[in-house]
């Protein structure tokens, strides 16, 4: 195979700091190339500057042996580079298909033709997406199918997708899956970042490993293991602190209950759905795309309600309560660490200090009242960023400019000075490395072992195995099926699931 | 003001008190066949009222006080009294002194030291003994209802009454002392850690602590699923609560629907009212709830049932951290008492007709599938 594109002696700085570190990379034409590496690897930075997102402070690209710059993704796109982001990057006020015509409307649009041609285009893809609804109103996964969608219709000759199955149900990866090797097979060259290192060794070519923003490896996939690449990524081997099953005595038992939902009801998305949650566990909620998990949490957290008729009972700490907005939820000790961090979890042109300030702003926990105390704000980043190991080029850097676990720690943090007493982590991992993602796990096993009440959604059996003390699995809206991890599998987890 | 206000619009929207919300049996209370695949001790007819004196195990059984050596692994019982009117509950204490209350409102000493004597009813008439707790010079009877007997549970659960009882009486001077009063059928009683009365309140599903000298009623555990019957305490602290009918939202929109009870009543046979039951699916008059309940000809296990076996063990706090159940399609429903013998806990199974044993590695242990 050919080389398609070529990036030389790539350096890339913020505030002087380097991110992306003097990087060789070759993509070669109709090949899946996995780009792999910890949180802060750079390979997201990396292939920003491959889509023309942003610029190289140092080095040089080149597409068909030909010298290129990409001032702008627009013009990435025009030479055929189109890049799926780990957080979409649609218009979440226009349909699925105005969005995927975005650039392309006519001085007169017929809406009707617009939505065949996305039915009909969708349909091709195994994309189950109304393109009428608003991008707004679907979850993740549908999101990122319309993302995946769009660069597939620009025609585009290199497609670089930044963790694009992180939100998808294993069927729909399947579909995902099928995809890239339509794409391969005409010729399309495919860059893939992920940090669930199997689907790498599954359908990469070659893999290129960065650490620190510097090169480590490139080779091609039979040449690597899970614990190789682990070793390559981190300098270390993490598989036996990752997704290890606990031993049945490990699981926490039952405190008091903290929160019991009964019948909660929200149109077609929650049916008669019940539940009890209890202090000092962490209770895993496992289910596919669209099966209630997230929005019953919503809920509980006030952002969405229930049905106003025959809607259930939510009672917390043996109350009955039913939050219009999150903040009461909030004042009564409930926090949602949201699965969409970018839309909901952080300012993003708001420093770390400002946004975890705001966390303690949102329960009126600071101490100066009207006032921003700027020493208690500085003390509190300090503590925290400490506490979380969360890694900035600088103090002052913004939460966009942090890597994408780094922010996830950021939201886990701005929601646990709260001083919750129910904390519910939607998807706490997307996106998110597998250095990170130990931390993270510590960090939610450490708050439970604490006696706060947990929820965990996921939608990754290891991770719903490995921390859970009770799974939940739900289906059409309701909790179908209870497990202790000790007793299950992950097909028993799966089949209830499906069935 | 805003109370009939509130209500009215919770009626309409059926939130609040008509919310007809039940509470999950998860975590803890998950269901499972432990009391199914239970060891049979005893078949027996209507079987109530575990008590342990230390050496054999007391029981009821219509008119009838039974008792066995748990030692023997005996299953013969041997008569020791059969009175004029049903038992409907009886204690003893370690002293070998056994006391049983009756249908018609008789307390009496059976058995042991203080045989023969009487207890004068302190609850009106009809009485309605439904638990008795008897310590060395005290006798805690809780009367459940101040207008139907022991027998009559359903009609007092269907018209929502709340005028049970639970009182003190002193063995020495007879005198009856009122602990607690506008109970919803108190239905079992215990002493807690310090001595204080716990009370197991069927119709409001909770447990509560009797009122102490602050006067006020404080829910140990509420919500529970079902409709809770005698609590005993467990070795090695906490406690066995049994539940003897499960909750269904058929019947919580019963409740709620006055006029429809009242036709009911007129109408309908109480063995067949859209009511909880200690045994179901003896006959095709029953009412079911809901459709499906049985495919291909198998009943399912999840399917909504008017009986149900149900025991949780509770920890010294109150807190149900294990249970054993038998589901729709099993036979050991009715769970009304219990007894824990230290290596293992004989449970009765009213609606089953059964005396039940849980394995010694069960008892401690968390629900199973």
């Amino acid at each position: 195979m050919s080389v398609l594109f070529e990036i030389r002696g790539v350096t890339k700085e913020y505030r002087g700091v380097p991110v992306v570190k003097n990087v060789d990379f070759t993509l070669l034409q109709g090949e899946v190339h996995a780009i792999l590496g910890e949180n802060g690897a750079g390979k997201s930075t990396l292939t920003k500057i491959m889509a023309g997102v942003v610029q190289p402070t140092v080095g040089s690209l080149s597409l068909d042996g030909q010298a290129v710059t990409f001032a702008t993704p627009a013009i990435a796109l025009e030479h055929g580079v189109a890049m799926v982001f780990q957080e979409t990057t649609l218009i979440p006020s226009m349909t699925v298909a105005q969005n995927l015509f975005l650039g392309e409307e006519r001085f007169l649009n017929r809406l009707r033709s617009i939505y065949i041609s996305a039915q009909q285009f969708l349909q091709s893809l195994n994309f189950p997406v109304d393109p009428t609804v608003t991008v707004g109103s679907l979850g993740a996964a549908k999101k990122q199918m319309v993302e995946i969608a769009r660069a597939v219709r620009h025609k585009a000759r290199i497609i670089i997708f930044d963790e694009p199955t992180a939100a998808l149900t294993p069927e729909e990866k399947h579909y995902f899956f099928a995809l890239v090797e339509r794409l391969k097979s005409r010729g399309v060259s495919i860059v893939f970042i992920s940090h669930a290192l199997e689907e790498a060794l599954d359908i990469a070519d070659r893999i290129t490993v960065l650490r620190d923003g510097e090169h480590i490896v490139t080779d091609v996939t039979a040449e690597f293991d899970r614990d190789k690449i682990i070793r390559a990524m981190v300098g270390r081997s993490l598989s036996g602190e990752l997704y290890q099953r606990r031993a049945q005595d490990q699981v926490r038992p039952p405190g008091r209950r903290v929160l019991s939902v009964q019948d909660l009801t929200m149109g077609n998305m929650v049916r008669n759905n019940s539940f009890s949650i209890f202090e000092g566990q962490i209770t895993g909620m496992f289910g596919l795309v669209g099966s209630g998990r997230s929005e019953t949490a919503r809920i509980i957290a006030g952002i969405i309600k229930r049905d106003f008729f025959h809607g259930g009972e939510v009672r917390f700490e043996d109350r009955a309560v039913r939050y219009k907005v999150p903040a009461p939820a909030v004042k009564d000790g409930i926090v949602y660490v949201t699965e969409d961090r970018k839309l909901e979890g952080f300012f993003e042109t708001m420093a770390v200090a400002d946004n975890l300030y705001a966390g303690l702003l949102a329960k009126n926990l600071n101490s100066g009242g009207a006032l921003v105390n700027m020493a208690e704000m500085r003390a509190l980043a300090d503590s925290w960023t400490r506490t979380l190991n969360i890694r900035a080029t600088d103090k002052n850097a913004r939460a966009v400019e942090l890597s994408g676990g780094n922010q996830q720690k950021l939201v886990i943090g701005k929601a646990l000075l709260q001083k919750p007493r129910l904390v519910i982590f939607d998807e706490p991992t997307r996106g998110v490395d597998v250095g990170a993602i130990g931390e993270i796990h510590q960090f939610i096993n450490r708050i439970a072992d604490d006696g706060l009440a947990v929820i965990m959604i996921s939608s990754y059996l290891p991770e719903i195995m490995n921390l859970s003390d009770r799974i939940l699995v739900f289906r059409q809206g309701r909790v179908v099926e209870e497990f202790t991890p000790g007793e299950t599998t992950e097909e028993k987890i799966m089949y209830a699931a499906v069935h | 003001m805003m109370g009939p206000l509130r209500r009215a619009l919770d009626r309409f929207r059926g939130a609040g008190e008509a919310a007809i919300a039940l509470p999950p049996m998860d975590g803890a209370i998950r269901p499972n066949q432990a009391l199914e695949t239970a060891e049979l001790v005893l078949e027996v007819e209507r079987p109530d009222n575990l008590a342990f004196d230390g050496r054999r195990v007391f029981f009821s059984s219509g008119a009838a006080v039974l008792s066995f050596d748990p030692a023997r692994g005996s299953t013969k019982a041997e008569t020791l009294a059969v009175f004029e009117s049903e038992v409907t509950c009886v204690a003893t204490d370690r002293g070998g002194n056994l006391v049983v209350a009756l249908d018609d409102g008789t307390v009496l000493f059976a058995a042991g030291p203080r045989k023969g004597q009487r207890i004068s009813d302190p609850g009106a008439r009809p009485s309605c003994p439904t638990a008795l707790l008897l310590d060395e010079n005290e006798l805690i009877i809780a009367h459940g209802s101040r207008k139907h007997s022991p027998h009559g549970w359903k009609h007092d659960l269907m018209e929502r009454n709340v005028s049970g009882s639970v009182w003190r009486v002193d063995l020495a001077s007879a005198k009856p002392t009122c602990l607690a009063d506008k109970l919803a059928f108190p239905y079992g009683v215990a002493f807690d850690q310090d001595k204080n009365i716990a009370i197991a309140e069927s119709w409001r599903h909770r447990i509560v602590a009797a009122p102490g000298s602050s006067g006020g009623i404080a829910a140990l555990l509420d919500h529970l699923p079902g409709y809770p019957a005698r609590l005993s305490p467990a070795t090695g602290g906490g406690y066995w609560l049994c539940i003897f009918a499960p909750r269904s939202r058929l019947v919580e929109l019963v409740l709620l629907e006055r006029d429809f009870c009242a036709d009911m009543f007129l109408e309908v046979e109480p063995d067949y009212w859209i009511a909880p039951s200690l045994s179901s699916g003896r006959s095709f008059l029953e009412p079911l709830q809901g459709g499906g309940i049985k495919q291909l000809g198998i009943l399912k296990p999840w399917a909504p049932s008017r009986s149900y076996g149900l025991l949780i063990r509770l920890d010294a706090s109150f807190h149900p951290v294990a249970s054993f159940h038998s589901r729709a399609d099993g036979t050991r429903h009715g769970v009304t008492s219990c007894v824990d013998l230290g290596d293992h806990v004989m449970v009765t199974c009213k609606g089953g007709d059964a005396i039940v044993r849980l394995a010694p590695g069960l008892r401690k242990g968390s629900a199973g599938t």
